[in-house]
């Protein structure tokens, strides 16, 4: 059995992942996807092993590269559906929303010109997030029209037309924290609350938001697997709110990083990984 | 191992277990380096790529 890491950033987690591969008796190669040039109108590719861990930190890179990988028959966690369903927030709201997974309240404006309308229809405060994008980067919240109108002067101004289109969702009230939960096929491996830091709102480790553990209870297993399931099952991080009225879902993650998890886990999330990798390629 | 900081000019100093493609730091100046090549005792590091939009989980 061999394993394929690929990566274009070299994390603690990948390191982690080798580490624990070859503690499993696990052959491992790590692929550093930027010196790859691929045929890809070839008949076949050759090079990567049983199975293919995507850690690419790059959403389009880890995308195409899986693109390439699937049409050329090599198993890749996770797979390409997965990464779009994740790697959009527009596809993963609505995912979510089909599956009767309890999610914030979210609309979309095309242009500019609707924003408005749509966050009084939200009702404010609103949160702006862009389609695509991580680590909280960019997400930003409006409590009245002014700060509204400053947003979208700024987001216009940018040069990308996928930056004039607007993800405008509710704000949800909630303690200053969320909680992630790292799902490995039917399996919850890791959860853990991410605190927000003293000034920001949001909960993102990258923002330096810390984790302490989380307890699973009953109504959140169920809210957790129906949510990874909603856009396509594989190896996830589901993000969750407490809210008001019970769990909200409002992110699901495909490239997992677990660095902050693990400060919180007793046990090795790489190993979990490397299992999950391994029953998958044997399947 | 230890290498120069193309910025600040101070020593990086780099773990012994590191690999091709880690990130390493200069404690000065914080400048980001990636572990480029490592041959006989020896490293290359070369300036890490800036975190893009797309960047992330």
């Amino acid at each position: 059995m061999k394993l394929t890491i690929t990566f274009d950033r070299l994390r603690l987690e990948e390191k982690e992942l080798v580490k624990e591969a070859a503690k499993a008796g696990c052959k491992t190669d790590l692929v550093d996807v930027r010196k790859l040039s691929l045929n890809i109108t070839g008949k076949k590719i050759s090079g990567f092993g049983d199975i293919v861990l995507q850690r690419c930190i790059s959403y389009y890179r880890s995308l195409y590269l899986t693109w390439i990988l699937e049409n050329h028959g090599m198993r890749v966690i996770n797979t390409a559906k997965v990464a779009q369903a994740c790697g959009n927030k527009l596809l993963t709201s609505m995912l979510l929303a089909k599956a009767g997974v309890p999610t914030p309240k979210t609309y979309v404006a095309l242009s500019s010109e609707s924003v408005f309308e749509t966050a009084d229809k939200v009702g404010y405060p609103v949160v702006l997030k862009p389609f695509t994008g991580s680590w909280g980067r960019m997400v930003d919240i409006a409590k009245e029209p002014q700060t509204l109108n400053t947003i979208v002067e700024y987001r216009e101004a940018m040069q990308s037309p996928i930056d004039h289109m607007y993800y405008v969702q509710e704000f949800v009230k909630r303690p200053p924290r969320d909680i992630r939960l790292i799902v490995a096929g039917d399996e919850i491996i890791a959860s853990v609350y991410r605190n927000a830091p003293k000034d920001d709102w949001r909960t993102n480790v990258a923002r330096g938001g810390t984790t302490t553990a989380f307890k699973l209870n009953k109504e959140i297993e169920e809210i957790t697997l129906k949510a990874a399931e909603a856009v396509g099952g594989g190896l996830v991080g589901v993000d969750a709110m407490e809210s008001k009225s019970g769990y909200l879902v409002h992110e699901v993650n495909n490239t997992v990083e677990f660095k902050g998890a693990q400060a919180s886990t007793e046990h090795k999330i790489a190993r979990k990984i490397v299992d999950y990798a391994v029953a998958e390629a044997k399947r | 191992m230890k290498a120069k900081c193309e910025e600040c000019d101070a020593d990086i100093s780099v773990p012994d277990d590191a690999i091709v493609g880690e990130i390493v730091k200069c404690k000065e100046c914080g400048s980001d380096y990636e572990v480029a090549e490592i041959s006989k005792g020896q490293v290359r590091l070369k300036v890490a790529e800036v975190a893009e939009e797309d960047w992330g989980e």
